[in-house]
């Protein structure tokens, strides 16, 4: 790694980088607008957050305190447990442990900084890992390899049976790192009793090893003021995605990276809650006038992303929806299943999980429960065309969210959907869905530049007369 | 005296599987080294390890998978389109990493397309990737359900007492390769590397009655030969699923001598027995989850660390190929730890990407293995 990128820690950086945007943006317009001509890279990113008002700055001060909560942790005496997305870090922070999730900390720089993350994910090709494995943590987890970072204590990750390439990042960074591991494993299989099982006594397991670790019981009181939270949030995420159901979507497309962003990073957490309640006021309004959430107010065309978004440096694929008039109907990132979520019918209302909050039994069962529907856990754990899994689920939201067409983002890294993501697109055309497959890498421009990712998809949208 | 097995190892569709299907038995293709095959000859079903040697492209494969998946499961789906697995009445599909788990997928679809590969038994098999409890219990779950379907479809009775003699027949093999490899440790090995291999690859695609009366023979010629292997630096090779000599011609036409192998076709999994006292399905997971050496077994790298150190002492491997096939993650990352640990304690080692099948980039990889040699000897 050149030396110049070790002068400041990365943890550090991407604090101060928070703390400049979420100044910039509370400040007056006057002084708002003077301080963009200081951010040549990522003026598009903060214009983004900056034209929602409260729901963008909401957004920022909630990504700036989980940043800031990892680079103190320490010296708050809490641990910090390096992690991955689709775990669910409620159980984590009910510890008072401070998770650090590899990949919105590799999306931030990402679509913030102007070199991205290239040079912290080559360096984990430098100290052994190989360089073909998914970008998604390679991003922020060279800086972690490199020690550019408040200190790892532990890793815990859940996607054993899940996805290959994201749970040997956390095996290898482990031995590397030498800390100690802890491994949620997923049967293929999902809703059976033999699977629930499983999952709960993997569950208690985690919260055996995070004692272990801690030094601390898990803390009852704690524990039930997390889960009420995230019913709160999962609530109003509810209603949030019954409106995006809405023609035209009133739903700006940037505030489906406020919603999952916030799952992982600070689900439970109050200042997740107060940003989704802001959200909401914006999309109710929209939806009172009949407006869709797009710039131009002119929905054109609905497309629902089937995995990830395209974090391209300074958000340009939000903007080149918005451009199009493309309404986004979210992505695998942005549903997690409680069964009071609008897309679960009646007849697979079961397959949601339920949080109960009577014993603590009962609430790490929910624990169990919430996090085995995590995005990716739940959907391409097994066959993609079985029941429950990726087809189904894509099929469901494109027809009640009356999608026009359906578009694959992922990572070269994606051993699991590229797998099967050609027989997959295969099954969503002959369903009646125009499908776009990205080639590109949604976390690393150097694979695809932007460029030539948006002339392909303007062409898939042109060509299949879509826009 | 190799005819039949060097057959086996090259051949998809070899004599012994021919023989086998005459007397009206089943076969069945399976594709990961955790898969019980005791099960399925516990049944009269013959168990071959799905390979993909001799395709010449992936042009049929490529229609189905994605661009960056590993050539193994893209070869064997190319070497059932074209027709070279016709003897499969069957395939279990295990989810041994992500690429080849999504033959399951893949296969499925391309059957819409070519229908000879509509194959009457087809199974998926979930494996955890962790050693807990409640790990084992799905294990033996798993081994329960492939039992029952294998008894549904072929309407046969595969018994706890007939999995037992399964075992017994199948450690006669592993007893007979681990003969064979114990003739790689002196110095010169009395046998090269690519014909010790080749005797542990047929031992996946032969009957275990053929095998054991080959390798016998076998044993018999090999121990009133003299030495004709010349000496050489002595090279292990791990990583990757490697299941063609052609890596190791190239090693040992170099000048050196390959004396063990550590990747997951071959000694490193046949030469531990299963235990023939415990009760067989205990034995089965005890065998095939608990001692997996493969990198998809999370969190146990320090396992496979003394394994592997084991082994190199054993051998007495004075270097180590750490191979890959690209886009094997679990293998590649996996190397760069080895590496490290390895040179630390003085064993040179090189990392080596490489596509699956034999023939494919054979100047470069020539090239780097000379380099290597010139520096270990």
């Amino acid at each position: 790694m050149r030396p110049e990128i070790q002068e400041y820690n990365f943890d550090w950086m991407l604090h101060k980088s928070m703390h400049i945007a979420f100044d910039s943006l509370k400040g007056s317009k006057k002084e708002y607008k003077y301080m963009l001509n200081y951010m040549p890279y990522f003026k598009g990113l903060m214009d983004l957050l900056g034209k929602y008002d409260e729901p963008g700055i909401l957004f920022v001060e909630m990504v700036k305190d989980a940043v800031d909560e990892i680079v103190f942790a320490h010296d708050q005496g809490k641990k910090i447990c390096m992690t991955t997305f689709c775990l669910s870090p409620i159980v984590l922070l009910a510890m008072d442990v401070v998770p650090v999730v590899m990949e919105p900390l590799t999306v931030l720089p990402t679509i913030l900084w102007k070199r991205g993350t290239y040079d912290f994910m080559n360096y984990c090709f430098e100290v052994g890992l190989s360089e073909t494995s998914c970008s998604s943590q390679r991003g922020a987890l060279g800086a972690y390899l490199a020690g550019l970072c408040e200190p790892i204590d532990f890793v815990v990750f859940d996607s054993g049976g899940v996805c290959d390439t994201n749970a040997n990042v956390f095996a290898f960074s482990s031995s590397f790192m030498n800390k100690p591991l802890f491994q949620l494993d997923y049967p293929a299989s999902f809703l059976d009793k033999k699977t629930q099982e499983y999952q709960r006594k993997d569950f208690r397991e985690l919260i055996l090893f995070l004692e272990s670790q801690t030094g601390k019981k898990l803390d009852l009181d704690q524990l039930r003021k997390g889960l009420e939270e995230t019913h709160k949030q999962d609530l109003i995420i509810s209603q949030i995605d019954e409106l995006q159901m809405l023609k035209p979507n009133p739903l700006p497309p940037i505030f489906n990276l406020f919603m999952y962003a916030g799952r992982f990073l600070a689900t439970s957490k109050p200042g997740y809650t107060k940003m989704l309640e802001s959200m909401l006021k914006t999309v109710r309004n929209n939806a009172d006038q009949g407006k869709s959430g797009l710039q131009s107010g002119k929905e054109k065309c609905r497309a629902l992303f089937c995995y990830i978004d395209h974090y391209s440096s300074d958000a340009r694929m939000w903007n080149f929806l918005d451009d199009h008039g493309i309404a986004h109907l979210g992505s695998i990132l942005s549903r997690f299943f409680p069964d009071h979520a609008p897309y679960l019918q009646d007849d697979d209302i079961n397959s949601g999980y339920h949080i109960k909050l009577d014993t603590l039994d009962d609430m790490i069962d929910s624990l169990a429960e919430i996090n085995a529907r995590s995005p990716m856990v739940k959907s391409i754990r097994g066959p993609y065309d079985t029941p429950y899994m990726w087809l189904e689920d894509a099929l469901a939201f494109a027809r009640l969210y009356q999608a026009d067409c359906i578009v694959y983002s992922g990572t070269p890294g994606c051993r699991n959907t590229w797998g099967m993501v050609k027989p997959f697109a295969r099954d969503t055309e002959k369903h009646g869905f125009p499908t776009h497959i990205m080639y590109s890498d949604a976390f690393d421009e150097r694979v695809e530049s932007f460029e030539t990712t948006s002339l392909r998809l303007a062409e898939f949208f042109r060509v299949r007369q879509l826009i | 005296m190799m005819n039949l097995i060097k057959q086996a190892a090259f051949d998809l569709h070899n004599d012994s599987i021919t023989q086998w299907k005459q007397q009206n038995q089943p076969v069945i293709g399976y594709t990961c080294s955790q898969v019980p095959v005791e099960l399925f000859y516990a049944g009269g079903i013959l168990p071959v390890r799905l390979r993909g040697v001799g395709v010449q492209g992936l042009d049929i494969a490529d229609a189905y998978y994605g661009p960056f998946i590993c050539s193994f499961p893209k070869a064997i789906l190319q070497s059932m389109a074209e027709k070279k697995l016709t003897h499969l009445d069957g395939a279990v599909i295990a989810d041994g990493c992500d690429s080849m788990r999504r033959l399951d997928e893949c296969w499925r679809r391309a059957s819409d397309d070519y229908s000879h590969m509509n194959l009457p038994f087809f199974h998926y098999m979930n494996i955890p990737r962790k050693v807990s409890d409640h790990a084992k219990e799905w294990f033996i779950y798993e081994t329960q359900k492939l039992q029952t379907a294998l008894n549904d479809h072929f309407n046969i009775s595969i018994t706890l007492e007939s999995i037992q003699k399964a075992i017994q027949t199948y450690n006669s093999s592993r007893k007979l390769i681990k003969k064979i490899e114990s003739l790689r440790k002196t110095n010169p090995p009395k046998i090269s590397g690519s014909d010790a291999f080749c005797v542990s690859l047929a031992a996946e695609s032969m009957a275990p009655e053929t095998f054991q009366k080959q390798a016998t023979d076998f044993l018999e010629h090999i121990s009133n030969r003299s030495t004709e292997i010349p000496d050489g630096p002595r090279i292990m090779i791990s990583g990757s699923a490697y299941d063609d000599i052609h890596l190791i011609q190239t090693i040992e036409s170099a000048g050196a001598n390959v004396v063990g192998e550590n990747v997951c076709f071959g000694p490193s999994h046949q030469m531990n027995t299963v235990s023939e006292i415990q009760p067989p399905l205990e034995a089965l997971m005890t065998h095939y989850l608990l001692e997996c050496p493969c990198p998809r077994m999370f969190g146990r790298f320090d396992h496979r660390l003394t394994l592997i150190k084991e082994k190199i002492q054993n051998v007495r491997a004075r270097g180590v190929v750490l191979q890959n096939i690209r886009f094997c993650d679990l293998h590649a990352s996996e190397n760069g730890l080895l590496e490290k640990e390895l040179e630390k304690e003085g064993i040179p080692c090189i990392r080596l990407e490489r596509e699956y099948g034999s023939q494919t980039d054979t100047g470069r990889l020539r090239m780097r293995i000379d380099a290597f040699l010139e520096r270990i000897s």
